[in-house]
């Protein structure tokens, strides 16, 4: 089934070859979704406000700029086509309606109500197009206490609002902000259950829809145990650094040389290797930790994972990796982001992947990580300055000719990038390059000459 | 335009209230569920129940062992609480597939399935001569999706140590560069805190099932219009690993490997957690006027000089970040997280420079969560009731659909307590021929 997987990645169709998708949305939670569709092989218009573009242009890891653009941008926003459109403006919002009629999916992430001032709403777009799907992501929801409050929001609110963070800390110690932009990236991904599913109801029905996720609540629900567990007990559930509550043991441990090493081992004989591997196969058959169950109980946890972690101890990472293999428990590095973009079976897989693209060069970027035997997803472009695919997109799309897109530069509905870094192509662009449809110069700029 | 306001409107018609009365996304489909001891498979097929597939759980005869996976060994009506949340609206079935007739068995059921989901070691499928390749010439429809530690190809794919969160975690590259750092001069042994930390819900699962369920309506749509299933590949170690935004990017052009960076954010100033009087809050703020505005917002307006601050660049490098860092704690510490979270929003309609305003939000313990009104009214911690395990609270679904509302039927059921209805209605055993099949070990 899989042979050749990443040879033949092209020469399939993508699952999604077809669909069209709209998006008004900045920084991660919102170009998220419609990032991971176009891994699906969906084409997706992504609508900038020019000349400055999506917020998360400024995003600048530390001053680390990715090809003269910020590092942050690329993640969610590969294989995108790019307009600089400004919804402000009458004409704007009459170009996003001629796009709505002929697309399936609109994405959204600015505050309730918005998009509806600019005339491009649920309600307005469904007047014209009574098959589109579309969803609104933000922190809070379209309805309640919050949104009536027009509560601001992002990432770390919803770590912190939704008990995320709480659970994701030590014992007594401040809550803990993931490195990670977790509630962006899990919601950016989550909203597309529901976008996708309303698609197949929409082959047997013909009817569209409209969605909303609040990323906060999208966080909670990844929080299972937590839930039933508040509800029995009448008691907050509490973190645990490293240690799985629901699973024992399983932690992070130190070896001699201060590497880290997380161990897993709570099935059987799973459990018995483990004490095996440590010379103490008498713990499997320790009344306190035989059983799961009774093993998971507070006092018992502790007093394994004591046992395990003063072993640890005493030992180099690569031992405790190799009795792992064979004793048949679960090890693992603490793998950074240098072991990630190495990693030979992540190439083989073709999961990391290389793009060749015209603007920013050869680079490595995540595939979209499920493999499909017959519709294989795949990136196939980078990031693009605002505005960059605004003459295409008007020409095939839309039909217009140079002189309606002419006018709409001059009333403002269209623009292009602003002349900063991370907004404009990079120094060394030569003009041309990676333009689809217009290469001549004093067109491709909109007459503005420069 | 005179119309409803738009929330009232919304609500209206998503509103998880009147869930039971709107049609389901997912109704015509049958999906399989032969997850095994992986929170992930479980996790996939609870999305698509939701949405109102009919999911059928097949476990072992003795049962998951997900099942005994419960904090502190904490058990309701003896399910683990783990379980309880996931096994949502599915069937459960017993089948024993080391048995040739249990594997028989399940061949009859991926022949009127539309999705089958398995989480064992690649090749055991196959062995057991129900994997895809055998399967599709039975159900060329079929949707096979299989989530493993390392993926179906690949040199590591034969690798056969179990998969569990926290090893997922670890394989991503996110544990490594979350924590605290140690302080200067201290040892790991006086900071046991102060070491790459994991997230603790298992958001590592939950990535690998929720990609897995949208693989699955993919390829549910290509289907649609090509009549073609397909085989579907998640490894556990890829999903996490995949909300990493800009740490392989940044490797790649400077070789620069992040690191733990504690409760601040490499990527933005002002955008940390901060200590109130009475606990933690998050402040937030993309734009050098939200943080000029948190200045102002703590009266620090002249004292730091914010009319005067240019780039929001000066503050993001981190030095300059480990130097406010200690100020705006100060600043907040004077504070409860109440009346900070009060002023932010204050600020947003009356300060110098409203509307705009830094993010504010209490950092809650669940308990804190669950009791919000706001969730509360938004039916997030809506209790089900369930026939077996009486009122339960679980979370409810994270998005709200105006036709198509995902709903929570049941919380779970005891093993294999839906032989009787599942056996009979796809393979027509009626209790004489289940009650051999039980005595032969089969189900």
């Amino acid at each position: 089934t899989w042979r050749n997987y990443k040879e033949n990645k092209n020469s399939r169709p993508a699952p999604l070859k077809g669909i069209k998708v709209l998006e008004v949305a900045t920084l991660l939670l919102g170009p998220g979704g419609p990032g991971f569709l176009a891994k699906l092989g969906a084409e997706v218009i992504k609508c900038e406000m020019p000349p400055m573009g999506d917020t998360l242009r400024s995003l600048v890891p530390f001053g680390f700029f990715f090809r003269e653009h910020g590092c942050g941008l690329t993640h969610p926003n590969l294989s995108k086509y790019w307009i600089g459109l400004d919804l402000h403006k009458p004409e704007g919002q009459k170009v996003f309606r001629d796009l709505a009629v002929k697309a399936d999916i609109i994405e959204e992430n600015m505050r309730p109500g918005v998009l509806e001032k600019w005339n491009v709403g649920y309600r307005q777009i469904k007047e014209i197009n009574p098959r589109i799907i579309y969803i609104s992501k933000n922190g809070y929801g379209q309805w309640g206490r919050y949104a009536d409050e027009n509560r601001p929001s992002n990432d770390g609110g919803s770590q912190a609002a939704s008990g995320f963070a709480w659970m994701s800390s030590f014992p007594g110690k401040p809550p803990l902000k993931s490195r990670l932009y977790t509630a962006d990236a899990y919601g950016g991904l989550m909203g597309e259950i529901p976008v996708l599913a309303a698609l197949h109801y929409r082959e047997k029905t013909g009817k569209g829809q409209y969605i909303e996720m609040s990323q906060t609540e999208s966080l909670m629900r990844t929080m299972s145990w937590v839930w039933p567990y508040q509800g029995i007990t009448g008691e907050p559930a509490m973190p645990s650094g490293n240690r799985d509550q629901c699973v024992c043991p399983a932690d992070t441990f130190r070896c001699v040389d201060d590497t880290f090493v997380a161990i897993a081992a709570p099935a059987p004989e799973e459990f018995k290797g483990l004490c095996t591997a440590m010379g103490k196969p008498e713990l499997a058959e320790d009344p306190r930790f035989k059983d799961h169950l009774v093993r998971l109980q507070e006092e018992n946890a502790v007093a394994i994972l004591g046992i395990i972690s003063d072993w640890v101890r005493t030992m180099t990472f690569d031992h405790v990796m190799s009795l792992a293999e064979e004793h048949g428990f679960a090890a693992s590095e603490i793998r950074s982001a240098r072991d990630i973009a190495e990693d030979p079976h992540f190439r083989e897989r073709d999961y990391i992947t290389e793009i060749d693209d015209p603007l920013d060069g050869p680079m490595i970027n995540y595939d979209f990580p499920v493999m499909m035997s017959k519709t294989p997803p795949r990136v196939n472009w980078s990031v693009r300055p605002v505005g960059f695919d605004n003459e295409y997109i008007m020409a095939q799309v839309l039909g217009k000719n140079k002189q309606e897109i002419k006018q709409l530069y001059e009333c403002g509905a269209l623009g292009k990038w602003a002349d900063v870094k991370g907004r404009r192509p990079a120094t060394t662009w030569d003009g041309k390059t990676g333009l689809i449809l217009s290469r001549e110069p004093g067109y491709t700029d909109g007459g503005r000459g420069e | 335009m005179q119309r409803q306001p738009l929330t009232e409107w919304v609500r209206e018609r998503d509103d998880p209230k009147i869930a039971n009365t709107r049609p389901e996304a997912l109704d015509d489909l049958t999906i399989l569920d032969l997850s095994y001891n992986n929170y992930g498979g479980c996790y996939c097929t609870s999305l698509l129940s939701e949405l109102g597939a009919q999911v059928i759980r097949i476990e072992p005869p003795e049962g998951d062992f997900l099942r005994t996976c419960t904090p502190y060994g904490l058990l309701h009506k003896n399910e683990g609480l783990v379980y309880l949340s996931e096994g949502r609206n599915k069937f459960h079935v017993t089948l024993n597939l080391k048995d040739p007739k249990g594997r028989e068995m399940l061949k009859s059921l991926a022949a009127q399935a539309d999705v089958l989901v398995e989480t064992y070691h690649p090749g055991v499928m196959d062995d057991w001569g129900i994997g895809y390749e055998q399967l599709k010439e039975i159900n060329p429809r079929l949707i096979f999706a299989s989530i493993s530690p390392w993926g179906q190809f690949g040199s590591r794919s034969k690798n056969k140590m179990p998969d569990y969160e926290n090893i997922a975690q670890a394989r991503g590259s996110i544990q490594y560069a979350t924590g605290e750092m140690l302080p200067e001069g201290k040892t790991y042994d006086e900071c046991p805190w102060a070491v790459p930390t994991k997230a603790g819900p298992w958001i590592s699962w939950a990535s690998a099932g929720t990609f897995m369920a949208a693989g699955i309506l993919s390829a549910l749509y290509y289907r649609d219009r090509t009549g073609e299933g397909q085989a579907l590949d998640v490894a556990t170690a890829e999903a996490y690993a995949n909300f990493d935004d800009w740490g392989v990017l940044i490797y790649q052009e400077h070789e620069y490997i992040v690191e733990r960076f504690g409760s601040l954010d490499q990527g933005a100033w002002i955008y940390c957690f901060a200590p109130t009087k009475d606990g933690a809050v998050f402040i937030g703020g993309l734009r050098l006027e939200m943080w000029q505005a948190f200045a102002d917002m703590v009266g620090k307006w002249d004292d730091w000089g914010a009319a005067d601050f240019e780039h929001l660049g000066d503050f993001m490098g981190k030095e300059a970040q480990l130097k406010w860092a200690p100020l705006v704690f100060a600043e907040t510490r004077k504070y409860t997280t109440d009346e900070l979270v009060a002023m932010s929003l204050k600020y947003g309609k009356e300060g110098r420079l409203a509307p705009i305003t830094p993010v504010i939000a209490p950092v809650c313990n669940p308990m804190e969560t669950m009791t919000d009104a706001n969730w509360l009214d938004r039916g997030m911690f809506t209790p089900v009731d369930d026939p077996v395990y009486g009122p339960v609270v679980v979370v409810q679904s994270q998005y709200k659909m105006t036709e198509t509302p995902p709903r929570v039927k049941w919380v779970c059921r005891p093993v294999g307590y839906d032989n009787d209805f599942i056996y009979l209605k796809y393979l027509s055993l009626g209790p004489t021929r289940l009650t051999k099949l039980k005595e032969a070990g089969v189900v």
